[in-house]
């Protein structure tokens, strides 16, 4: 016997409770009835044998309440109970129970959703070791900030730069896999041998490049991502060895890397890359000179991507003033032309891959914070005042018996219901604001978009949040329990005055809330417009109704420049030819897509300053793509299918071309040559068009041109192979996507098509950053605003709760209703005037930390500060209007009936 | 009611109830009528007070219960004793028979 059948009888009687009070009905029924019967054989008449069993059994209701006790179960029972009565007490008012649960919701929501993003985004490790001692290595020239290096500058900072132990190059890129029978474009990347060590990786199954396999012409080899074998190749250990086809050709797999792995710009970027194959640079090719030093000569083309491994006990610091010492050296002896303005440094890992979120993220943090503190001070204020009404309550109830434990577990069982309710709200907040960052966060904040709410994060925060809402409810509990009756029931008066310090305490408290509601509201009203700003922004092309998607002809299918540009012939012909297409082109990159770096040019007549060259950023287009995106044509025509393979070699520059190149000349008719060879054929300039603002909505322009693909390939003699389909519809462009790859598979059912989105979709995302910014302050701003609008009502209420008699009686004495409304109104107003001045105040000194997220718009911009404290000052009035009313329905009969 | 009545105490009425259902199965007043008969209506006890007696020795596993048809073919709860329901009746007679037999030798000697 013992512990263990009592918690069965417990339990089952728990369970099993109405049964067991029936049966017990049906055995006392059972027992009286064999009694009278018995009785009656006695000789006694039909009523008195009922009677005497009735009397000597005792009284049915006694024994099973006696036998009820006896089932055990009885704490269960009296928590139970508890439960019951703190459900109606809190019940009794609704107002105080839904703004305390919703207040902790949100505020265990958001806490619990925010920490997720942190954890993922700046907590998570990076899959790289040791990741202190790993950084990327940049070049910067006059115009471009941060670039790629040339072969040059890594055997340069490999060998001469101490403080670097070791250098690996990555360039990234697309590729098609082709083999089975669902041809894919995934993101591919060549890295050199080094590059898995530098980063203190090593592969999960198989092995990384050997140095045989990076070197020109070495043997073919690739790597995929865990996640690609995994999705694409079933995860089969025997795929190593195997080959796969990638762009048509076959290539062995040598090893698998672990999972979760990424190159450091796969984070914040398309996403991850997939498969790998050796660099393998022909160094003399690309025009370096091998071999350890700086040869100012060749250089090389700048192309690669660099991460370097630091030396042990170098610093990031370190490595770049070894690299600026290296670096004016080289300007001092004239290896380097000083015009140029080349600098070389190193990133530290974790700035690199995390730096650009960090600006949202603590904004996000402090919106949080502060929507987190207003809802404390909420709560915090509500228990004060319900545990200060409370107390002669409690005290009557003391003093007609109830036990001080009791009081306490009742007390404390209420404030369990509300964390508990607090809680579950909070889970569901925390979950849809996950569901929304995943949804909403732009691909350029680095692992934002992977939050994800695990268990034990989500276990841990309602924990921790109940906790404390249980710690401050016990708080006023054990305060309102240790009452002294007689004390309370004296003093508790029917003056007006009562409680005025508790009062001035939440006044104060309030007057935070809107202090804080209206800095997040300002913060949130700048952005709004700074990204109404940016998408008013004429960035030189039109993107509405627009449908684009990337083709990549591999080299095996399509071997010259010929074939390429049939292939984009028929493509432009077939496409044209869907119900709803209105026009059609193709081009290298789309604006606000993808970076476009220059090309050195020589234009006519034009003569560059001393070691300078001219350049321009080379758009690659098909006929049909100015007016896909309506570029507006200043002069002479656009391209057309006159400039084919054969034709006569025609371009096309913007206006800054002319401006920077052209000064003063007529630009139509002028020949430019791209590149330095002085004897490629030149192209003569066809037609001008405005500016296009292709790196960013807020980036300079810089001279540019077009050529048609077909002739690109003829002079300089590059095919470009990865274009973007570009499409002007009549309707939605979604709706031509199905058409449209059905026509691509009718010319070549091989290529895959990646990247379908729509340019308002693409310039949508190049603002991402402001608009998430904006839209986190926003959602927190209202929440704030909302949650002081609680606090005013709740005050005002209060107030008026407290008044009530005093209103009564000058109702009574003939005081007109409006009179008593703006009497009541009056005591929010104070607070509330005094918060907003607050609220501006802060707001003037913290709105200059979103810097650069605004556009267009001071952080002091007047406008917006009047917008939202009239705002404000409206939702505090309405806040108090309620129990405004209320007030002026005061009684006077309510002067004899108070309490 | 006639004759002399006792309290009983709690124990001693648990005992008697497990000593009863040695014999046979029982429902809750075929026990109480056996206890009057038996000790000739001494223990006319409120015969209620048996059921939360039931009760506790339910909860400690010493008898179990079943519905099934009584006698008269109702539908009755029938008590039965449990093998722990045994061993407990030895050890609390064991401790009666020594408690009582100090009493009467108290009353007899003093």
């Amino acid at each position: 016997m013992g512990w263990f059948s009592t918690l069965r009888s417990a339990v089952s009687s728990l369970l099993g409770r109405r049964r067991a009070d029936r049966e017990l009905a049906e055995e006392i029924r059972h027992h009286l009835e064999l009694e009278t019967e018995w009785q009656r054989r006695q000789g006694l008449s039909a009523d008195e044998a009922r009677q005497r069993a009735v009397r000597s059994f005792g009284g049915t209701a006694l024994v099973a309440d006696e036998v009820r006790d006896e089932r055990g179960g009885r704490r269960i029972d009296a928590l139970l109970q508890d439960l019951r009565f703190a459900w109606r007490s809190l019940r009794r008012q609704p107002g105080f129970a839904v703004t305390v649960v919703l207040t902790l919701g949100f505020g265990i929501g958001a806490t619990t959703a925010l920490f997720a993003v942190v954890r993922t985004a700046l907590l998570a490790p990076l899959p790289y070791r040791p990741v202190d001692r790993i950084a990327m290595v940049w070049s910067a020239w006059r115009g471009f900030d941060r670039t790629w290096l040339s072969w040059d500058e890594y055997e340069a900072w490999s060998t001469e730069i101490r403080a670097i132990e070791a250098i690996g190059l990555f360039a990234s890129g697309a590729a098609n896999l082709t083999d089975g029978d669902q041809p894919e474009r995934v993101r591919s990347a060549q890295i050199t041998a080094n590059t898995l060590s530098v980063l203190g990786v090593s592969p999960a199954l198989g092995r990384g490049f050997s140095e045989a396999e990076d070197r020109p012409n070495g043997p073919a080899a690739a790597m995929v991502s865990y996640e690609l074998w995994q999705r694409r190749y079933g995860a089969d250990p025997a795929l190593i060895g195997k080959p796969i086809q990638i762009g048509g050709e076959a290539v062995p797999v040598v090893g698998v890397l672990p999972p979760g792995f990424r190159l450091p710009l796969d984070f914040g970027g398309p996403g991850p890359t997939n498969v790998y194959q050796p660099l393998a640079t022909d160094a003399a090719a690309e025009g370096a000179v091998p071999g350890p030093g700086f040869q100012p000569g060749g250089g090389g083309s700048h192309s690669y991507h660099a991460v370097a491994r630091l030396a042990p006990g170098a610093t990031v610091a370190s490595a770049n003033a070894e690299l600026n010492r290296y670096v004016a050296e080289l300007v001092r002896t004239g290896v380097m032309p000083a015009s140029r303005q080349f600098r070389a440094f190193s990133v530290g890992i974790d700035e690199q891959v995390t730096g650009p979120i960090k600006g949202p993220l603590f904004i996000l943090l402090g919106a949080v914070g502060v929507v987190l503190l207003i809802a404390c001070a909420n709560v915090a204020g509500l228990l004060r005042v319900r545990g200060a009404r409370r107390r002669r309550e409690l005290a009557g109830r003391v003093a007609v018996g109830a036990e001080g434990g009791r009081l306490t577990r009742l007390l404390v069982t209420e404030s369990a219901l509300l964390a508990g309710f607090g809680g579950a709200l909070g889970v569901a907040v925390a979950a849809g604001v996950v569901a929304a960052v995943r949804l909403l966060a732009p691909a350029t904040l680095p692992r934002v978009a992977e939050t994800r709410l695990e268990p034990a994060l989500l276990g841990a925060a309602v924990v921790l949040a109940s906790l404390a809402a249980l710690l401050t409810s016990i708080l006023p509990a054990l305060q309102a329990a240790r009452v002294a009756p007689a004390d309370e029931l004296k003093e508790g008066s029917r003056g007006a005055t009562v409680g005025a310090g508790r009062l001035r305490w939440r006044q104060a408290l309030v007057t935070a809330e809107i202090a804080l509601a209206v800095i997040l509201v300002i913060g949130a009203g700048l952005l709004v417009r700074s990204v109404a700003n940016l998408q008013s922004i004429d960035a030189g092309f039109s993107s509405d109704r627009v449908l684009t998607m990337r083709l990549s002809l591999p080299s095996t299918w399509y071997p010259d420049g010929a074939r390429v540009a049939a292939f984009w012939d028929d493509a432009r012909r077939r496409v044209a030819a869907v119900p709803g297409a209105q026009s059609v082109g193709a081009a290298r990159l789309l604006p606000l897509a993808t970076e476009m770096g220059d090309w050195g040019v020589q234009v006519e007549g034009y003569v560059p300053p001393a070691n300078q060259g001219a350049q321009a950023d080379w758009q690659i287009v098909t006929p049909g793509y100015f007016e896909a995106v309506r570029l507006r044509l200043r002069e002479g025509r656009v391209l057309d299918d006159r400039d084919d393979l054969a034709g006569g070699l025609a371009m096309v520059v913007n206006r800054r071309f002319v401006d920077s190149y052209l000064a003063g000349r007529p630009p139509l008719g002028a020949q430019v040559r791209i590149g330095s060879n002085p004897n490629r054929e030149p192209y003569t300039i066809v037609g001008v068009v405005d500016d296009v603002r292709h790196n960013g909505l807020t980036a300079e322009s810089k001279p540019g041109f077009f050529v048609t693909m077909a002739q690109f390939s003829r002079s300089p003699g590059t095919t470009v192979r990865s274009m973007s389909l570009v499409i002007r519809t009549a309707g939605d462009p979604n709706r031509l996507v199905a058409p449209v790859r059905a026509a691509i598979r009718e010319i070549d059912p091989r290529l895959p098509i990646a990247e379908v989105r729509t340019l308002d979709a693409i310039v949508a995302g190049s603002i991402a950053a402001p608009r998430f910014a904006m839209q986190l302050l926003g959602v927190f701003g209202l929440a704030a605003l909302l949650l002081s609008a609680i606090g005013v009502f709740g005050v005002v209420s209060h107030v008026v709760a407290m008044r009530e008699q005093e209103f009564g009686i000058r109702a009574a004495l003939g005081a007109q209703p409006a009179e008593l409304i703006r009497m009541s109104l009056a005591t929010g107003l104070r607070q509330t005037v005094t918060g907003i001045a607050l609220g501006a105040a802060g707001a003037w000194v913290l709105t200059r930390l979103l810097g650069q997220l605004l556009e267009g718009v001071s952080p002091t911009d007047p406008a917006t500060f009047a917008t939202v404290v009239l705002a404000t000052g409206m939702v505090a009035l309405l806040a108090s209007a309620g129990p405004a009313l209320r007030a002026s329905r005061a009684q006077p009969s309510l002067v004899l009936r108070a309490d | 009611m006639t004759g002399p009545r006792s309290d009983v105490l709690q124990g001693t009425l648990e005992m008697m109830v497990l000593k009863l259902l040695t014999r046979e199965p029982s429902h809750g007043w075929g026990l109480s009528f056996r206890l009057r008969e038996i000790s000739r209506d001494v223990f006319d006890v409120n015969q209620g007070s048996l059921y939360p007696a039931l009760q506790r020795l339910l909860r400690r596993g010493l008898v179990r219960s079943e519905w099934r048809a009584s006698e008269n073919n109702r539908r009755a709860r029938f008590y039965e004793i449990t093998p722990a329901g045994h061993r407990a009746l030895e050890a609390a007679v064991v401790d009666w028979r020594r408690s009582s037999d100090a009493v009467n030798l108290v009353l007899r000697l003093a």
